[in-house]
């Protein structure tokens, strides 16, 4: 092991966890620890931590996410039992110590392979009629903010997106950043009742403001001591009848008091900036969102 | 000569670090050049034309620019003008200002 990769194996092993049905609150409370880091990207990580039940519609899903961590990387399944932070600090170790890791489990094509037709290989005729590795460009669609036709973005995020609750998969139309059209094609994974707990709440919200320092202060049980944080949430995002808006929700939240039900919270998101989409659904508790996806699914 | 010695060097060096550095690198398969999204697909390619909405920004540009690019020959003619020369930066700041106040109306300097 070379002076470097014993200097690397000091540092926070980057993990990405992949959480399963009711595994919500303890990846959470884990990853509060100095000696992790979470990953917000697969790329960014060299370990996967798998926990709690995966539902077998979202293999293929987990499977990708896997495949997206880069060489050499490894993957760990966590039930709830002790010593899981020695567990992923002795993967990394491992890895930095040169082992090989785990292989891919998708095959290694491209979903959509070359088509070599066109002028340029785009596998069409015109500038915007071609599909391009088999997939087509965006096309233009009126703009929910002044009419313009301006290009749509449509893709499928979740279930294991990080700004996103686990187990939710939106498919959304974007234009730019903001969000055009949006339907919930399976709503997020059931969570224990501990999920629901103010503290974590508020500090998904810190995380998505980027502070995961405070955040983590306040699942540790301590102030966040966010001097701002409420005012870096636009006034009026995710307005709810009888529940507030999300810096309402947020300010609750620290205060120690659960929001309550959700509905309506996935009409309010059409107009929104992805940003703000995904704050204005951290501002519910896990079980109130998952009501209110079921209503909508 | 010597010159061109160098740029070929140089050249060969850059070409021979490139190479070695491709090489120990891991080379990316296609599921980690797709785009992330936590595990989703997407239908079309992340390209996409989208509009920045620059008009309010031009418009509140041309009133402040307009304005510097008048005050500097007439700081000049303040001098030997006086009075007469303050009036009628008077006159032009009003009618900018008409502008800039239009602007406000419509929302130029709130962030969107």
């Amino acid at each position: 092991m070379s002076w470097l990769a014993r200097l690397a194996a000091g540092a926070p092993a980057p993990v990405y966890p992949v959480i399963g049905e009711g595994a919500q609150p303890r990846v959470e409370r884990l990853f509060a620890s100095a000696a992790l880091e979470r990953a917000q990207s697969p790329r960014a990580a060299a370990l996967l931590l798998v926990s709690g039940n995966i539902p077998e519609a979202h293999r293929e899903a987990l499977d990708r996410v896997h495949d997206q961590v880069p060489r050499p990387r490894l993957g760990l399944h966590w039930e709830g039992d002790d010593g899981i932070e020695e567990r992923l600090l002795d993967a990394w170790r491992t890895l930095c110590a040169g082992a090989t890791g785990d292989a891919d489990r998708l095959p290694d094509e491209p979903p959509n392979p070359w088509e070599g037709e066109g002028d340029f290989g785009q596998g069409g005729e015109g500038m915007m009629g071609g599909v391009p590795y088999g997939r087509p460009m965006a096309m233009t669609g009126e703009d929910v903010r002044d009419g313009l036709e301006l290009d749509r973005y449509t893709a499928r995020v979740g279930p294991f997106a990080p700004m996103l609750p686990p187990g939710l998969v939106l498919e959304v139309t974007l234009q730019g950043d903001v969000i055009v059209a949006c339907d919930v094609l399976s709503p997020p994974y059931p969570q224990p009742e501990d999920a629901d707990d103010p503290a974590l709440c508020a500090a998904r919200m810190l995380r998505l403001l980027g502070l995961p320092g405070p955040a983590d202060r306040l699942i540790r049980g301590g102030a966040a001591h966010a001097i701002g944080a409420r005012r870096a949430i636009p006034r009026g995002l995710g307005r709810l009848e009888n529940a507030g808006d999300a810096r309402m929700r947020f300010a609750d939240a620290l205060r120690g008091r659960n929001g309550g039900a959700a509905d309506g919270i996935f009409d309010t998101l059409i107009g929104l900036e992805w940003s703000e989409a995904a704050l204005a659904l951290a501002s519910v508790t896990p079980s109130a969102l998952r009501q209110a996806a079921l209503e909508v699914a | 000569m010597a010159t061109l010695l160098v740029i070929a060097f140089w050249t060969a060096a850059s070409v021979a670090l490139a190479l070695a550095l491709s090489r120990l690198q891991n080379r990316t398969s296609a599921p980690q050049a797709a785009p992330f999204l936590g595990g989703g697909t997407p239908d079309t390619h992340a390209w996409q034309r989208y509009h920045f909405r620059a008009y309010t920004m031009t418009l509140l540009f041309i009133a402040f620019e307009m304005e510097m690019m008048f005050m500097y020959p007439w700081a000049v003619v303040f001098v030997s003008e006086g009075l007469k020369a303050m009036a009628e930066m008077g006159m032009f700041l009003t009618i900018l200002a008409v502008g800039i106040l239009y602007g406000w109306r419509e929302g130029v300097f709130r962030w969107e």
